[in-house]
């Protein structure tokens, strides 16, 4: 539905660089990526109010790069909701109406419509500066949806509600998204918001797409070390890499683990909840640490457990239950073996 | 709808009302003293009075004089007084006959008439040019900028007499541009109505742009992003959304423009002493008959311009200050 080859624009203090996209019709892609990453840029690069210098942009079979916005029928959606503030909320939803060649009794039903669906019927008459976020919000939707387009672009439309409001937002647009079967991109910088629509994510970094996948594969297995720092990776440790048949072997102080990619920059991650303690002497077998515990945090459903071990660079933290702690108690100082053979993902730099 | 209701108090205001040291000094003072100089007792009285009366009623809310604010707010009223003397001292001691005569000659009402008309196209024209390079500077980063800026305010800081020379080195008889025209189209600037309103036209323009300028700064481009979105063209969205929410500025802008228009003499008695407007025919008259001849005239012209003053306050105040 939506595709981006190779998009590119510079600006003097940023840049857009060689950004490759394919949004198919009816997915709700989130974008996510720390602040200054250029992530609403990139909307308005695809909403055309900017050009990009080199790459092209799709909307369906159309190529609309050199397009102006009002041709592309993309809807968007800001965080400030920016709605128009010398019209009432019925104008406001009414506004993509009359560029378009609408009768005065459709465009009535349609405003009732939309505010019907975003339950707003009441607040028809009210100027937007008495409005609360939320209601906002639920105005600039509409009043992006009254045109019926067939991509919404929405710039971290929550972060500026309140949590109940945005929990309730967030359930309501994945609600309008398979309603409508619009394709939607969705912008933020919050975790929780982009796992919880349950499509597929993008990560910016510095202007550039760092990696693209479910919210699974991007915390489980991050391609890339920002990508999985960003996602709150825990045991990240620099690694060597060295050729054996099939691929190259990647070792990290004790840790050693194969893998398909080499080069230089290569990591390992160890994700700390697959990782096995056992309270006895390592029997020897590889990718089985001895350490020591040198701090416990409890964690409400789990227990961190930090180790230090001899010849990693940083500590290890490995996620164990209440139970075990107990049951072989854990303390600090007590000497462990941790198994981390089924925790080892390696990534790029 | 109540805004205040909505919106967040920012800070909790000055309580109006309260007579304070302060107010005292700043206000009643050179108002007091200012009626008692021109012999209007009974006002000076009544505004004492009032004042008396109202320092009783607010009496809680009085607040201590502190001396710096003190010694402030005294040199203050000095300049407060030194304003309202001479403006108050010609309103109230021309007798309004005289006004009402006056405004009844045929001179006078011509001159009027040609001085707010030709202000008035001067305000036009200069939104016509004014809005869009307002908008280029509130918009538009390029090389050279404040140096377009700058321009725009030279007509403020040019003497208005040497703007009139300079004007009528071009748009003379015998200048640059003024000699082509009238020997190909026959048009005249110089010493004709169109040569006055262009030098309303320079002397006003900054203010328009200025105003223009700051107006549309205070509109995000992303509502035009947004309007864009929904299917306006650029014209679309700037018509319908960048200038309503602008209204407020470019019309204070325009006020101004008109309000310098009108007072304008320097340049325009340079460029275009007859017909004559309002400030020429004064000057005139100060000329040959002396200064209390002018009175009511002044007088006349001084109650044209509050007025202009008072609509221009109403504008700024104008309710849905919420955008």
């Amino acid at each position: 539905m939506i595709k981006l080859e190779g998009v590119s624009r510079v600006w003097p203090e940023f840049a857009i660089q060689d950004v490759s996209l394919h949004v198919s019709e009816g997915q709700y892609l989130v974008i996510v990526g720390p602040t200054g990453a250029g992530k609403t840029l990139l909307l308005e690069l695809l909403l055309g109010v900017h050009r990009p210098d080199a790459g092209r942009i799709f909307v369906g079979d159309r190529e609309v790069t050199g397009m102006p916005p009002e041709k592309r029928g993309i809807g968007m959606v800001y965080q400030d909701y920016l709605l128009f503030p010398h019209l009432d909320v019925a104008r406001n939803l009414a506004f993509g109406l009359r560029y378009r060649q609408c009768e005065p009794e459709h465009a009535r039903r349609r405003v009732q419509e939309i505010a019907q669906l975003l339950g707003i019927q009441h607040l028809l008459h009210r100027f937007p500066y008495t409005l609360s976020g939320g209601e906002k919000q639920r105005v600039a939707i509409g009043r992006a949806l009254v045109t019926e387009p067939r991509v919404l672009l929405l710039d971290e439309p929550l972060s500026a509600l309140d949590r109940g409001t945005a929990a309730r937002l967030r359930s309501e647009l994945k609600l309008l998204h398979a309603a409508k079967k619009l394709t939607i991109l969705h912008v933020t910088h919050d975790l929780s918001e982009a796992r919880h629509m349950e499509g597929p994510i993008a990560l910016i970094k510095e202007g550039r797409l760092d990696a693209l996948g479910t919210a699974d594969d991007l915390l489980r297995r991050p391609p890339t070390v920002f990508a999985a720092t960003f996602f709150g990776a825990v045991n990240l440790y620099k690694a060597e890499a060295s050729q054996m048949a099939g691929g190259s072997r990647v070792v990290a102080g004790p840790i050693v683990a194969e893998s398909d990619l080499a080069g230089d920059g290569l990591h390992l991650m160890i994700h700390p909840d697959e990782v096995v303690l056992i309270p006895v002497e390592p029997t020897g077998k590889s990718n089985q640490l001895c350490g020591v515990v040198t701090a416990l945090t409890d964690e409400g459903n789990f227990v961190a457990v930090q180790l230090r071990v001899t010849g990693l660079p940083a500590p290890l933290t490995a996620y164990v239950s209440r139970h075990f702690v107990r049951s072989n108690k854990l303390e600090l100082g007590r000497a462990v073996t941790a198994d981390v053979h089924g925790a080892i993902h390696v990534l790029k730099e | 709808m109540n805004v205040a209701a909505v919106q967040p108090a920012a800070r909790e205001p000055a309580k109006r009302g309260g007579v304070s040291a302060v107010s005292w000094l700043l206000i009643f003072i050179p108002f007091v003293v200012v009626f008692l100089l021109i012999g209007r007792y009974l006002i000076a009285g009544v505004v004492l009075a009032v004042t008396i009366l109202w320092a009783v009623k607010d009496r809680k809310s009085e607040r201590l004089p502190l001396a710096p604010l003190a010694v402030f707010s005294v040199s203050g009223g000095l300049l407060i007084f030194f304003i309202i003397l001479p403006i108050l001292n010609l309103l109230f001691t021309t007798e309004p006959s005289r006004v009402v005569s006056t405004a009844l000659d045929p001179a006078v009402q011509s001159a009027l008439f040609i001085t707010l008309s030709a202000a008035l196209i001067a305000t036009c024209v200069s939104l016509l040019f004014g809005i869009p390079l307002g908008y280029v500077l509130a918009r538009e980063q390029f090389a050279g900028k404040s140096v377009v800026e700058g321009i725009v305010d030279m007509p403020v800081v040019i003497p208005h007499t040497i703007a009139g020379i300079a004007l009528l080195f071009i748009f003379g008889r015998g200048g640059i541009l003024g000699a082509p025209l009238k020997t190909h189209f026959d048009i005249l600037l110089s010493d004709t109505y169109w040569g006055i309103v262009l030098a309303m036209l320079f002397v006003g323009l900054p203010f328009v742009v200025n105003h223009c300028r700051d107006g549309f700064l205070k509109v995000d481009p992303r509502m035009e992003y947004v309007a864009r979105s929904l299917g306006a063209s650029w014209l679309g969205a700037f018509f319908h959304v960048t200038i309503p929410l602008t209204l407020r500025a470019l019309l204070s802008g325009a006020i101004m423009t008109w309000a310098r228009a009108i007072s304008e003499f320097g340049s325009v008695a340079i460029i275009a002493y007859y017909p004559k407007t309002i400030n020429t025919l004064l000057f005139e008259w100060y000329n040959f008959f002396g200064y209390t001849y002018t009175k009511p005239l002044s007088t006349l012209l001084l109650l044209v311009a509050l007025a202009i003053f008072v609509s221009l306050r109403a504008v700024a105040t104008l309710k849905r200050a919420e955008y």
